[in-house]
Formats: C-alpha cells, sequence, structure tokens
C-alpha cells in the first residue's frame, strides 16, 4: 500500500510539475461547459426557449391576457404562423394544422386555447395540450412554462374577471359596493388584505394591466385554494437550467472516458523513458504500479469533473448542492469505471498509437451509443437495447436520475452495482495480463 | 554467490539466450563483453527478475531468483542501459521518488541520498531538472538512483554509452569505489578497452552464448599467438591480398588487413618468411600484442564492433 502510494505522489509531483497539463486539467472542462452550455441551453437567453405552437380559437379577453403574457414569457417562444409549403404565402395556425405539424415531428408541442377556453360561468381554464411523448423532456418544459404564466397572472386575472361580471349585471355604481362587499368576503376568508383585492377589482382589464408582473405569494395561494389544477407530473420544472442539467450528466461520463487512455498514456510514456523498467527492477509489484496509475487517473478523472460540475453551477445555475452526496457517488464511481475500461485498454494494445486508436473509437461509439450526446429515448429500439452494454448509459442515466429528478440513490441501485461490477473485474482482468509482463 | 545455469530465453523465434551457464563471486568486478544484440541486456533482466527464462534457472546464495521477486530487487540494484530518469523532475526528486520505494527509513533515505550524491558528484546540482543535465551528468544520475538501497550486487548495462571521455572516467572511478567497498559488479560493455581496464573476470557472449570466460590473462591465453598482426593496406598490399588469404584467413578493414591466426604458421618466423617470399615490405607490417579484441576475433570469426 505504501508503494502504491509512494508512485501514486511520484504521479502527482510529475504532474505538478507539468504547470500545461495542469491547467488544462481545469481549464479544458471550464471552457468546454462554456461552449456547450450556450448551444444547448445557454443562459436563459432567447436562444434557450422551447419552442411551441400557439393557436388562441378564444375571443376572451383573458386568454388575450395570457397570450400576451405567454409572449413575453422567457423560457417560451410562441409560434403562432407558419409558411404554406412551396409558397411564400405565410398563414396563421389553425387547430388542425398544428396537430399535424405536431404528429410530423416539426414542432414538439402545441398550445389551444379553444373557443371554451373559459366559459362565462366557470372558474375553470380550458387549454388543449398536443405534444409528442418522444419529446417528453421538451414538452414538460412548455407545459410547465404555460402554467407557470397562468398561475401567475391568475390573481390579476380573476377580481378583475368577477368584476367585469358584477358590472354587467348590476350596472356601475351598484357594482361598486358588490365589489367592497366580496373584497371583505375574500379578504376574510382567505386572510389576503382587502385593498390588494379591492386594486385589481376596480381595474378595467386594460393594457395597463398586462405591464404587471405578479410574484407575490399570497396571491397565488390564493388562487391555488380556489382553482384545482390537475397537472401530470412535470418533470424537472423546479430547475433553474433545465437543459443545462439535461446534458451535463452526459458530459460527465465523456470527460471520464477522455481519461480512458491515461493509464496507457501515462504506462507507454514511463517504458519510453525507461522509468518503468526501472521501477519494475525495484521491490514493487506490477499490481502495485498499475493500481497506483489508477489511483492517480481516477483522482484527475473525478477532479475534472468536479470542475465541470461547479462550473455548470456557477455559470449555468445548475443545481448541484441538493443531492450533491449522490451526486459525488455517482461521479467516483462512473470515473472508476471509466478508468478501468482504460486498464482493459492498456492491458491489450501494444502501443502508444493504438491504445488511443482504440480509446478514441470507444469514446465517440459508447458516448453516442450510450445516450452522452443524445437522450436515448429518441433511439430506434434496438438502439436503445445496444445502448444498455455501453458504460456510458448507466452512468448517463444515473447522472440524470441524481441531477434531473433528484433521485435518491435506491433509485440509481442498479446502475451503481452494473458500474462498481463493470470497475472490478476490468481491474482484476487488466491486472491479472499486466502481472504476466506480456506488454510491459 | 550469483549463479546462472542453463539459461534460456527466446522472443518468438529469436533466441536471445541460448543455454547460458555462469558463476559471478562475491567482490568480483565482472564484465560481461558482447556486440550489440548479443543478449546482455536480456542476461541483465534476468537476473533481477525482469524477464521470465524460459528454461534454466538463476540463484542468488542459493536462492532461487524468480521472475518478479521483490526480494531480489533489494540486494541487487540495476543500472539500466537507457538513462531512467523523470527529466523534468529535480535530481534530489528523482532520488526520493525511486528511494521511497525501498522501504528505508527517513533519516536512512536521506542519507544514502547524500552519499549517492557525493559519490557522483552532484551534490551542488541535486535541485536542477535533469533535463538540463548534460549526457554525462544524467549517466551519472542514472547510477546514482540505482544505488539507494545499499546493494550487494551492482548491475550495470552499458554506462558509458554516449558520455564524454571526462564523465566516462568519473564513472569508472565511481564503479571501482563502489567495488572496493565491497559491492560485486557486474558491467556489461561492447567496449573492449572498459572491459580490460576494469574486469577481472569476463565472459564473452555472442549470439546469446558464451563463448568464453575467466580472467583477462585466461582469455588472452586462448590465444597461440599473444600479438596481431596487421598490413596497412597500399596499392601494393591490395595487389597481394590473394597470396596473403592463401597462408591466412585476412580480415579486411578500411586501411588495414588483418591476419588471422592459422595452424599452418604456428611460428612468426614462418609468417615473415612468407611475407618477404611474396614482397611485401616490412614498414607496411604493424605488430602489437593481443587484446580481447583479438580474443573475440579467434572466437567468432568477427570484430566486436562491426
Ligand atoms: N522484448 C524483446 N522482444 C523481442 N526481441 C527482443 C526483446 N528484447 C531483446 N530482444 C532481442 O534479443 C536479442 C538480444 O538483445 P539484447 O539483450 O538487448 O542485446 P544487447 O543488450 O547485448 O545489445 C536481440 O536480437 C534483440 O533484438
Ligand atoms: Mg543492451
Amino acid at each position: 500500500m505504501s508503494n502504491i502510494f509512494q508512485m501514486f505522489k511520484k504521479d502527482l509531483i510529475r504532474f505538478m510539475n507539468d504547470k500545461t497539463a495542469m491547467m488544462l486539467t481545469f481549464i479544458v472542462p471550464i471552457v468546454l461547459i462554456i461552449i456547450f452550455g450556450n448551444i444547448f441551453g445557454g443562459n436563459n437567453t432567447s436562444r434557450g426557449k422551447a419552442h411551441v405552437i400557439f393557436v388562441n380559437k378564444s375571443n376572451s379577453e383573458i386568454a388575450k391576457l395570457i397570450e400576451a403574457k405567454l409572449d413575453s414569457s422567457s423560457n417560451i417562444q410562441l409560434i403562432k404562423k407558419y409558411r404554406v409549403e412551396g409558397t411564400d404565402s405565410i398563414l396563421s395556425f389553425t387547430e388542425d394544422k398544428a396537430m399535424e405539424y405536431v404528429r410530423t415531428g416539426k414542432h414538439a408541442a402545441a398550445v389551444v386555447f379553444p373557443s371554451d377556453f373559459l366559459l362565462d360561468t366557470s372558474a375553470t381554464m380550458n387549454i388543449k395540450f398536443y405534444y409528442d411523448p418522444r419529446n417528453e423532456i421538451e414538452s414538460s418544459i412548455i407545459q410547465g412554462g404555460i402554467q407557470q404564466t397562468i398561475f401567475s397572472q391568475l390573481p390579476e386575472i380573476f377580481p378583475a374577471l368577477l368584476a367585469r361580471q358584477a358590472n354587467n349585471f348590476l350596472g356601475e355604481t351598484k357594482a361598486n359596493g358588490f365589489r367592497n362587499d366580496m373584497a371583505n368576503m375574500i379578504s376574510s376568508y382567505f386572510n389576503i388584505p382587502k385593498d390588494s383585492i379591492l386594486k385589481f377589482a376596480s381595474t378595467k382589464i386594460t393594457s395597463g394591466l398586462l405591464k404587471q408582473t405578479s410574484s407575490d405569494s399570497t396571491k397565488n395561494s390564493f388562487i391555488e385554494n380556489l382553482i384545482n389544477f390537475d397537472s401530470e407530473q412535470l418533470v424537472g420544472k423546479d430547475l433553474k437550467n433545465p437543459q443545462v442539467t439535461r446534458i451535463v450528466g452526459g458530459w460527465a461520463m465523456m470527460f471520464l472516458l477522455f481519461t480512458l487512455t491515461g493509464i496507457a498514456t501515462s504506462l507507454f510514456e514511463e517504458k519510453q523513458e525507461g522509468t518503468l523498467r526501472r521501477l519494475l527492477c525495484m521491490p514493487v509489484t506490477r499490481t502495485e504500479i498499475l493500481l497506483s496509475k489508477y489511483l492517480f487517473s481516477l483522482s484527475t478523472g473525478i477532479i475534472q469533473l468536479m470542475v465541470l460540475f461547479v462550473f455548470s453551477w456557477a455559470i449555468f445555475d445548475v443545481d448541484i448542492f441538493t443531492n450533491f452526496t449522490n451526486l459525488l457517488i455517482v461521479i467516483i464511481i462512473s470515473a472508476s469505471a471509466a478508468v478501468s475500461f482504460g486498464m482493459i485498454i492498456t492491458s491489450h494494445a501494444t502501443s502508444l498509437s493504438q491504445a488511443n486508436g482504440v480509446a478514441t473509437l470507444l469514446i465517440l461509439v459508447m458516448s453516442a451509443v450510450g445516450g452522452a450526446w443524445f437522450p436515448t429515448f429518441l433511439f430506434p429500439d434496438w438502439l436503445q437495447v445496444v445502448a444498455k452494454f455501453t458504460l456510458t448509459y448507466w452512468s448517463v442515466e444515473a447522472f440524470q436520475q441524481i441531477m434531473w429528478r433528484q433521485a435518491e440513490l435506491s433509485a440509481i441501485t442498479l446502475n451503481l452495482l452494473i458500474l462498481i461490477a463493470v470497475t472490478v473485474i476490468f481491474n482484476l482482468y487488466a491486472i491479472n495480463r499486466f502481472n504476466k509482463g506480456k506488454i510491459f | 554467490m550469483l549463479k546462472i545455469e542453463n539459461l534460456t530465453k527466446n522472443f518468438g523465434k529469436i533466441t536471445a539466450l541460448n543455454n547460458i551457464s555462469l558463476e559471478i563471486n562475491s567482490g568480483e568486478f565482472f564484465g560481461l563483453l558482447g556486440p550489440n544484440g548479443a543478449g546482455k541486456t536480456t542476461l541483465m533482466n534476468h537476473l533481477i527478475g525482469f524477464l521470465k527464462a524460459d528454461s534454466g534457472t538463476i540463484t542468488y546464495n542459493d536462492e532461487l531468483v524468480k521472475f518478479g521477486d521483490k526480494q531480489i530487487k533489494r540486494k541487487i540494484g540495476y543500472v539500466p542501459q537507457e538513462i531512467a530518469l523523470y527529466q523534468e523532475l529535480t535530481a534530489y526528486q528523482n532520488l526520493k521518488i525511486f528511494g521511497s520505494l525501498f522501504k528505508l527509513s527517513k533519516k536512512e533515505l536521506s542519507i544514502n541520498i547524500d552519499k549517492a550524491l557525493e559519490l557522483v558528484q552532484l551534490l551542488d546540482r541535486k535541485n536542477s531538472a535533469v533535463k538540463e543535465f548534460s549526457g554525462g551528468m544524467k549517466r551519472r544520475l542514472n547510477l546514482a538512483v540505482s544505488i539507494l538501497q545499499s546493494p550487494e550486487v551492482l548491475l550495470c548495462d552499458e554506462p558509458t554509452v554516449g558520455v564524454d571521455p571526462q564523465s566516462r572516467n568519473a564513472i569508472f572511478e565511481m564503479l571501482q569505489q563502489l567495488n572496493k567497498q565491497g559491492i560485486t559488479i557486474i558491467y556489461t560493455t561492447h567496449y573492449m578497452e572498459e572491459a580490460e581496464r576494469l574486469c577481472n573476470k569476463l565472459a564473452i557472449i555472442d549470439n546469446g552464448q558464451i563463448v568464453a570466460s575467466g580472467s583477462l590473462t585466461d582469455l588472452l591465453n586462448t590465444l597461440d599467438r599473444k600479438k596481431t598482426i596487421k598490413i596497412i593496406k597500399t596499392a601494393e598490399t591490395e595487389s597481394l591480398y590473394d597470396k596473403l588469404c592463401e597462408i591466412a584467413a585476412v580480415n579486411v578493414f578500411d586501411f588495414k588487413y588483418e591476419i588471422i591466426q592459422n595452424n599452418e604458421f604456428q611460428k612468426d618466423s614462418q609468417l615473415y618468411t612468407y611475407f618477404e617470399k611474396i614482397g611485401l615490405s616490412s614498414n607496411l607490417i604493424e605488430v602489437s600484442s593481443a587484446s580481447l579484441e583479438d580474443v573475440f576475433l579467434h572466437l567468432t570469426g568477427r570484430r566486436i564492433r562491426d
């Protein structure tokens, strides 16, 4: 054990001596997270908006109000028009056209406010939502965004709506009295200041209202008690930067795969310099040499991932702290598995370029097939089966559960067990081969 | 003390060691002389337990040396043929890193590091990066790293390759000093002069086989003639080449012919009579006392450095 530690220390000293290598270890993940983050999600700027077809068939003013709010939403981009194929004419979407567009995969989802969006007597808003189940994450983001917008506007809309009804039935003067009574009643029942209710009730629905933003929590709780909005489970609804959160596990695994060649490179280097043979002529075992390399690769892998995650938190607001312990466990176990894959390659490669070639191939194939680049649910069925034979799949899946769904460890037990098993088997195999002294 | 018996090692079709047997005694400065590719390094690698023999055994003080043996590595130091150092680190860091693997106490290690640095005269440069060293300094440090555990035996695999004459002499003196302290030294080289100068016991290896072994005198005694006869190449001697070949095997070099001992002409006088007969002027004949080079030539029919 002390030999392993001494040789590990040696690699560390050499690493610290190599300022360029050390800088790269930290800079590469940072640069990549900035580039990828901006491509895939960005900082909640317009680039990151989810696109959704929007059709408003209702002529209710409330519908118009909500449409306007959605228009100015920071995470949803409404698409209301389309170009007729083969011509230059641009038309507004109809409900049928919207459905067709979603069905053919041109857009992920469509929102329709039907003509019965808000009936005169009803307190429920009807919204139709069409989406392609293959794009379930994006659909969830859209649904979440719409709900959020509606919820945030309801406190303003509802009293105004009631006021309008009162005016219609009672006339202007009597309606004022009604408003007072109503405000008294609401405030006593729901324990919110009468003033704030009156303020909205006396406001005509005008464009001035549209400029109001609402974030007062008392109003929200008032509405939530009044209307029971039956929502589906909205995955990732609370995440500040869902796009980056979704992809960060994939990058993490890709990073780990780049450490695959670490052991091979370092061993071939030492072979070339002759220091490997010198080590072998010292009272250390081959197993100890290999394990010290393993430990070193593992440490750099883990440090790189930590840098990656901390930066995705600092720049893109990805939440890494809520589930931090679990995240750390997944990082360590994934790194162990990835490095053990490198051990296998090292134990079979007869030259560094061969090791690099094989590793590059594996990195690309495993990243693509295992879901580091695209979610595997987008794959055809057979490829989804193949994906399960890659390390990447189990690791990315675990990262997703931890980051996207904030899952408990129990949800990823299988993933972790598979990764640990791979680590143990690969390492034993590699050590066994290395001990035979065929290559080094 | 160190006994090699019937050692054979093949690398695929190449037989690097062919049934080698040798015995090296404690305190000897043992030379292993042979041309490139003879199998010197391969033999060293077996002595340190780095390679696994196909057949045969090595024993050290009657204990079997096994492949990957940890114990033997504490007793035998190994100076590799190549510079085996971390170039970007300092001399001191290198010594510390390799020394730490011998499980010495901190104090003992630091004493040994100082002693080694002093021996190779690098104390004042211990904090310089190895890559800034000259070839000779690197060689010296390469040696220093190999004696940190105070070995009983030191294997030196061509430790003077690529070294300026001054550093070479320094290395010789260092090794002789270590030998005087009681460390057995096994020294491989393809330089005759080094073997002649340093070693009190010798083995000549060629094509994976030991062709001769013994003290320098033993080896020189295998020659019938204690002198070599060389003839300077000129237009005159070139025309006599065919005639020379009639009485002896002749090795042709760039500027000289070398007459190889031939039993028909046991006595030098007979040779000289022949030279006179064919009209070779005596000022073109060079006579020098025999060397290991001649032993090698005699045994293998080739010169050691082709
Ligand atoms: N690892 C190896 N694989 C294949 N052939 C080898 C290996 N090591 C040495 N050889 C071959 O064995 C022979 C002896 O090599 P070596 O012991 O290095 O010679 P020397 O040290 O005397 O110059 C050479 O023909 C060399 O090519
Ligand atoms: Mg050699």
